[in-house]
């Protein structure tokens, strides 16, 4: 069946690459011809504030710049925090991709509010939603830093899932990275698809 | 076709429409309009103003000299510049004067609700409101077109959300710039003439004085009436139920969640186009506002005698920072389904980049427990719940003033001390110190010197090294300006040599006399410092007093391990800066 376009919301802290996600994302999906809208919402501070994406694609004009509630067919997160905020918003078919990494929130860290009392990874892996989930601490590699390069490991994992060629979104890769993180970033890439091979064939 | 954020069609826009002059200063979420026009359009002549005030006046002076020109700022920083532009309203305009200007709805950047339509209103000029990029690229240029046409400045308003949303833009790719310019006006003053005019004060019928009248009342009037033909106000008649007037990105929310509903789209969101509403008012049974920010349409319908639904429906802040597609079918679809947010999920404080240098004068003063005043800089984090660093924070510029007034309120029998960064020194802060030098005050301030605006990304400021006009003779030197200005005792330190630090503030602070404090180092962020080995914390030493955590440092914490809570130091974030380990009274923190 045709594709006819997906509602993602890609989520994390800022300082992770989520704008990088969805540019390099936008490009191979404008390549497929379809229409597009980018929302980001960018919390206060330099670093270590939230950011989401709303990232619509699809082969009739967008409208809404914001995903609503329980539109959702992706969340992908690179901080699983976040991916706690935006597990409402999906659709009952929709999915989650979700990096284990955590950012303590400054309120708990200073003792303002109350650290979660169960794990954040159990909340997750409770959801009626499907969910991938990786754990960064599970593939360190000698080659890149995997917990600056979630986006990129996470693309990968994500073109493998939905079958895309992974030949254009490297070329798209090599074409809006700084030519001195293209290799690293490939290896992230390659990564991605690899643990997403082994996860595939496992569900 | 091009695929391009609100922001970067502005500066298309721009471009398209012959703009000569842009000015401004930075404010989030507008700040890259200047920066996409000054890389992508080398033929504009970009600055970076003092502030806004100065940035509109330039761009006032460019426009009698007949050239378009362009304003960049927030609101927050139109309220600075609201004085250049009561000037300027109701005024004789040569080349296109058009106000780019951002507000910040959602309060996704912390600062205060605010919306510029407001100006609009108070100033009776027009306001333009694209939805998208391409109509952000397309007003633009009819920005300029109603500038001149109707002899008035015109504010195009855009938000976060325009600003940060990325859509394809319509563009043509083989477009030649070409400068518009047009010298209708020999002479262009503020309204107290044409005033004096229209009230027809004795000896006001002078020829000397009649052929600088422009009849501002008049072409705003004209404008109004035209609006109604305008392709930029778009009337869509479908549906009798629901009939909506709205503006801006909450258009395609209405479009997405209503599409039966007939719907008054304003381009030209002041003037109102009489007509289109009141044939919306009575196609439909019920009529609806829907707009970010305040109730401005609606309170400005109401005004025409149209009874319309708005904030009664939709209370405003502090119960909705901005629309979404989710409130509207909340209230005006029976039977949506209701999906609640996962419970106790905790918020992220702002929090400061590892190695910042605000941090290490955030923890002298809570060390030794100095009263201080912070500015509008990334130091401002200094006065949450956790730092407790400062007591008293108000807008861009303020500090110095709000210490002097303290001070003299106390008989300078304490000295509350001003922090200020370079950006809001420049802005404003030096009216605040010379001030209170020729009023034959005290105080000490503290200027962190970063080398740029750090909060809004890393603009240049009068002392960077960098810049789009930057030249290095022309550098202002803040410690050469503070003495010229004539404070007593100036000091220059690098943030990180601590102890050297926390004695010149120390010893400034307990000077009787005027004193400044240049703190330097360039922002981390911004200028990628190197970093040194990070530090990490030996648990069996750390007693879990969380002092190191009230420094305010991202790198810093609190995570729970085997059912127990433990501190750590992120080595990817922590840039070993050491300021941590100043506080740490069981030298677990090593590196």
């Amino acid at each position: 069946m045709q594709d006819t376009g997906k509602n993602i919301i890609i989520a994390g802290v800022g300082g992770q690459g989520i704008l990088l996600f969805s540019n390099l994302l936008s490009k191979f999906y404008m390549k497929l011809g379809y229409e597009l809208k980018i929302s980001d919402v960018i919390g206060l501070g330099q670093r270590g504030g939230g950011v989401e994406s709303h990232f619509r694609y699809s082969n009739k004009p967008v409208l809404s710049p914001f995903i609503k509630a329980g539109d959702v067919d992706y969340v992908i997160s690179f901080e699983q925090t976040e991916t706690l905020r935006f597990l409402h918003c999906l659709k009952d078919d929709g999915i989650i991709f979700t990096s284990t990494f955590e950012l303590s929130s400054t309120s708990v860290n200073t003792g303002l509010q109350k650290a979660m009392p169960e794990s954040k990874t159990e909340i997750i892996k409770r959801s009626e939603n499907k969910k991938f989930i990786i754990d960064p601490d599970e593939h360190k590699s000698p080659d890149f830093n995997i917990s600056k390069m979630m986006n990129v490991v996470m693309l990968g994992y994500y073109a493998e899932f939905r079958a895309y060629s992974h030949d254009d979104m490297i070329q798209i890769v090599r074409e809006n990275v700084p030519e001195k993180f293209v290799e690293g970033n490939i290896k992230a890439y390659k990564m991605g698809t690899m643990i997403a091979v082994g996860e595939l064939v496992a569900k | 076709m091009k695929m391009m954020n609100g922001n970067e069609a502005v500066a298309r826009g721009a471009f398209e429409a012959g703009v000569k002059v842009a000015a401004g200063f930075p404010g989030t979420p507008s700040t890259e309009v200047m920066d996409y026009t000054q890389h992508r359009y080398p033929d504009i002549y970009c600055e970076w103003s003092t502030n806004e005030k100065v940035g509109l006046e330039v761009a006032i002076g460019a426009s009698f000299a007949g050239y378009r020109s362009l304003a960049i700022m927030k609101t927050v920083g139109l309220h600075v510049a609201a004085d250049a532009l009561g000037g300027a309203a109701g005024s004789q305009i040569n080349g296109g004067l058009v106000l780019v200007v951002g507000d910040d709805v959602g309060r996704i950047a912390g600062d205060d609700y605010n919306d510029v339509r407001h100006y609009g209103n108070m100033f009776n000029i027009p306001v333009l409101e694209p939805s998208d990029s391409q109509e952000a690229k397309d007003l633009m240029v009819r920005a300029f077109e109603i500038s001149e046409e109707y002899s008035t400045p015109v504010i195009l308003k855009i938000t976060s959300v325009t600003c940060k949303t990325t859509g394809r833009v319509l563009i043509d790719e083989d477009y030649a710039y070409e400068v518009k310019c047009r010298e209708k006006y020999p002479v262009s003053f503020s309204k107290v003439i044409m005033t004096t005019i229209m009230m027809k004060a004795k000896g006001s019928e002078h020829p000397k004085l009649t052929k600088c009248f422009n009849d501002f009342p008049a072409h705003m009037k004209r404008l109004a009436e035209d609006s109604n033909d305008f392709d930029i106000n778009k009337l869509e008649l479908n549906g009798k139920k629901i009939g909506v007037i709205t503006a801006g990105t909450p258009y395609y929310y209405v479009k997405e969640v209503l599409p039966e509903a007939s719907v008054l789209k304003l381009g030209l969101v002041m003037p109102l186009p009489e007509k289109m509403i009141r044939e919306l008012a009575q196609h439909v049974e019920k009529l609806y506002v829907i707009e970010d920010g305040h109730d401005i349409l609606e309170k400005n319908i109401k005004d025409l005698g149209i009874s319309v639904i708005g904030k009664e429906l939709f209370p405003k802040f502090p119960e909705m920072t901005r629309f979404t597609p989710d409130i509207i079918e909340e209230k005006l679809v029976p039977g949506a389904p209701k999906r609640t947010p996962q419970e106790g999920v905790p918020f992220r404080l702002p929090v400061s980049c590892a190695g910042c240098s605000h941090l290490f004068i955030s923890q002298i003063l809570r060390k030794h427990k100095i009263k201080a005043a912070a500015d509008v800089t990334c130091g401002l984090i200094g006065c949450f719940p956790h730092m407790e660093s400062y007591s008293l924070q108000k807008c861009m510029g303020s500090s110095i003033a709000l210490a002097h007034g303290y001070n003299i309120a106390k008989d300078h029998k304490e000295n509350f001390v001003a922090m200020i960064g370079d950006g809001g020194f420049w802005a404003t802060g030096i009216n605040g110190l010379m001030n209170l030098i020729f009023n034959d005050s005290q105080s000490t301030v503290i200027i962190v010197d970063n080398s740029c605006l750090a909060m809004t990304g890393g603009q240049n400021v009068a002392s960077s090294e960098f810049g789009f006009n930057y030249k290095a003779e022309n550098k202002l030197d803040i410690a050469k300006v503070c003495e010229a200005i004539g404070v007593k005792d100036i000091v220059t330190v690098d943030a990180y040599e601590f102890k050297n630090l926390e004695e010149s503030i120390l010893n400034a602070v307990n000077a009787k006399t005027n004193s400044v404090v240049i703190v330097k180092k360039p922002c981390v962020t911004k200028f990628k410092l190197p970093k040194d080995t990070p530090s990490y914390i030996d648990q069996d030493l750390c007693s879990k007093c969380r002092k190191c955590i009230n420094v305010g440092c991202l790198a810093i914490e609190s995570k729970r391990k085997n059912g127990s809570v433990e501190i750590v130091i992120n080595e990817d974030i922590c840039t070993g800066c050491g300021l941590c380990s100043t506080v740490c009274h069981t030298e677990a923190i090593k590196n």
